[in-house]
């Protein structure tokens, strides 16, 4: 049975807020200021932060930039102490932070093998044993006497999450960097953890790819400034952390309505009769375009849920001409979750030039079930809702 | 929102972290460490003997170079009494083990300011930077008696049979060079011109070691403060002592010289360890 257990118990970590030079004479400069009776500045990177991990549990973490994911995880790996608080961990730890695959950039990608298992207290032989398996998972059998200082981007990342997951660490802890793996290799990173987890092993995950988040993970933690905003199942986690996004960019969003020679007049979003959108039911996307004068050119329209990048995009050749046209676009049957969702739009000419440039128009609702789950392990793409009908019985 | 109006702006004092180091526990963690401070011993001994020019030549060319210059400028200009003695042999005997301990503190002070991404990576005792730096400077060492030993050759000298000292003297110096490496590489993490002030110190110190010339030119009434200022100055003028003239060790300056080094080596590794807690914080 696995081991890897973790408790963080009210764990406060703190920064200089200003970033400064170390040198002895701002060190001076520091002293007489705080003889004068100035505080000097602190900023919380973690305020009070509690969570406990049994072995086979997989908590993903998401949050902004600059939220505390990294100093969590960092003080998880015991790099960093906190300033306040407890940090326990028992079992092995494998970690994968920074994507800094490999320990050492002087060091060939055998030593660091060696060496990576030789600090979390496995024996040469046992090292051994795992050897040809890291090499031949990470895809490296003719660069592994190399250092790793010469290793591209992906092969050092192949190395790093290599050593970490078959180690057989009790505790995985994996920063942001499947995301920067090609697709064949994400997806065997993630079988690979998924396996793991399966067989006990304790992992936590700390990235911006929410969909991945959702896919590995079983429990979620959002981190807002340094503090639990919300933890739990890990879908009703990242939940609350998409909303908050959401609203939070809806201002930046008004930023981003750029100007170009037409202008979106009003776009609306309805549901059957008027009414509010469902999942599985028509739904009707009105454009009222306004143009100075006569262009010929194409409307995008995408939905995404939030960013710029759109879940599906429809679009329909366009002749402006001065004043307003009407463009209204019928889906018979909404192949969206219950959520909420953005309409982005754009008008583009015949050489790619930018009539509208892509920018988010409106938002709206849909409401009906939730999105199918996927199997741990697995991540989806795009939430796109189905409506099916099973027959399951004996033949 | 209101999970996170309701916690205070700084925790209650008593949740305060204290980090308890324990002598036990470091060193248990370094003998688990001890893998990759021979990897990195390895790595910097490879890097400089096979990717420089001269190879194995450049651990023996600075204090050769050094014991050549005052041979012919030093020697000339003020007499400095070695008691029958040739002088290139009385300097370069103190010479080899002032380049070891002055190249160590020069790299192991900088070793863990050099190596602070790498401690972000993954949980390392701290240690193990500076400790490999020495062990890789002790090999330099060694190879730079290889021209020792031609001097002994070339004047026909025979080293003395208290050589068997030697040992000891090495123990004492390790001992005072990790303790200064401790302090200097943790401190140069937060003041980092001090990297330049250590220069000067070894500059300085070269002088204030009786490596140009005999403990004998000491006045006997300061030999004690200055074996215990400087508790390098008995165990290099021990050297001497032993291997040239035959002599045991000044008992009376090295060992409250040894009882100094053990003291800045606790001192060191004391300071060093509640440096170390912060490291990651600045990086």
């Amino acid at each position: 049975m696995r081991s890897g257990r973790i408790v963080a118990d009210r764990v406060w970590k703190r920064f200089r807020a200003d970033r400064r030079r170390t040198l002895l004479r701002d060190e001076l400069e520091r002293l007489r200021t705080q003889w004068n009776g100035e505080h000097r500045g602190w900023t919380w990177a973690l305020r009070d932060v509690s969570f406990t991990a049994e072995p086979g549990d997989s908590i993903g973490i998401v949050g902004r930039n600059g939220s505390g994911k990294t100093t969590l995880l960092r003080l998880l790996a015991g790099v960093m102490y906190p300033y306040a608080g407890r940090v326990q961990l028992a079992g092995k730890l494998g970690t994968l932070i920074n994507m800094s695959a490999g320990l050492h950039p002087d060091l060939t990608g055998q030593e660091n093998i060696y060496i990576q298992g030789s600090l979390i207290g496995l024996k040469r032989k046992e090292i051994a044993r795992r050897f040809d398996e890291i090499v031949g998972f990470a895809e490296l059998e003719d660069a592994i006497r190399r250092q790793v200082k010469f290793y591209s981007t992906g092969m050092q990342l192949r190395l790093g999450f290599a050593t970490a997951a078959f180690l057989d660490p009790d505790i995985l802890l994996v920063d942001e960097v499947l995301a920067a793996g090609d697709a064949a290799f994400q997806q065997k990173c993630l079988e690979r953890t998924r396996d793991k987890v399966m067989a006990g092993t304790t992992f936590i995950f700390v990235s911006h790819d929410l969909q991945s988040v959702e896919g590995m993970c079983r429990e979620g933690m959002w981190l807002r400034d340094g503090v639990i905003a919300a933890a739990g199942p890990v879908r009703d986690a990242v939940a609350k952390y998409r909303d908050w996004v959401e609203s939070y960019e809806a201002h930046y969003r008004e930023k981003l309505r750029r100007v170009g020679e037409a202008r979106i007049v009003k776009l609306d979003v309805t549901g059957p009769n008027g009414n509010g959108c469902r999942t599985e039911e028509p739904v009707e996307i009105r454009a009222i375009v306004e143009s100075p004068e006569g262009r010929e050119g194409t409307l995008f329209v995408g939905v995404s849920e939030g960013p710029s990048r759109p879940i599906f995009v429809l679009h329909h050749e366009l002749s402006l001409h001065n004043g307003h046209i009407e463009a209204r676009c019928r889906i018979p049957h909404l192949p969206l979750p219950r959520g909420r969702f953005y309409v982005w739009v754009g008008i583009f000419g015949k050489n790619g030039q930018d009539l509208l440039p892509w920018q988010p128009a409106t938002e709206f609702d849909v409401s009906g079930p939730d999105l199918h789950p996927t199997p741990q392990g697995i991540v989806r793409l795009s939430p796109i809702q189905m409506t099916t009908a099973w027959d399951v019985g004996s033949r | 929102m209101s999970v996170i109006e309701s916690i205070p702006d700084s925790p209650p004092p008593e949740l305060r972290f204290r980090r308890r180091i324990s002598v036990l526990e470091s060193v248990r963690d370094l003998w688990q460490a001890r893998e990759f401070i021979f990897a990195l011993f390895e790595r910097s001994l490879r890097a400089r003997y096979k990717q420089a020019f001269l190879g194995f030549a450049w651990a023996i060319i600075p204090p050769l170079i050094f014991m050549v210059v005052l041979s012919v400028f030093v020697q000339h200009a003020v007499t400095i009494p070695t008691g029958g003695v040739p002088y290139p042999l009385f300097s370069y005997v103190a010479l080899v083990p002032w380049n070891f301990f002055s190249s160590a503190v020069a790299a192991g002070g900088t070793s863990i300011v050099t190596s602070l991404d790498v401690m972000n990576k993954m949980y390392v005792p701290r240690e193990v930077f500076p400790i490999s730096t020495i062990m890789s400077n002790g090999v330099d060492a060694l190879i730079s008696v290889v021209g020792l030993g031609i001097l002994f050759v070339v004047y026909a000298f025979v080293p003395k049979p208290t050589t068997v000292w030697v040992p000891l003297l090495f123990v004492i110096q390790i001992i005072f060079t990790l303790g200064i490496v401790f302090i200097l590489s943790a401190l140069v993490v937060y003041l980092r011109d001090l990297r330049y002030a250590m220069s000067l110190i070894i500059q300085v110190g070269l002088f204030a070691t009786p490596i140009l010339y005999g403990m004998d030119q000491v006045p006997p009434h300061l030999r004690l403060i200055y074996c215990l200022v400087n508790p390098l100055a008995p165990v290099i003028d021990g050297y001497r002592r032993v291997v040239i003239f035959g002599l045991n060790p000044e008992w009376s300056l090295l060992l409250p010289a040894a009882a100094m080094s053990v003291t800045y080596l606790v001192l060191g590794f004391r300071i060093f360890k509640r440096l170390e807690t912060g490291f990651s914080d600045i990086a």
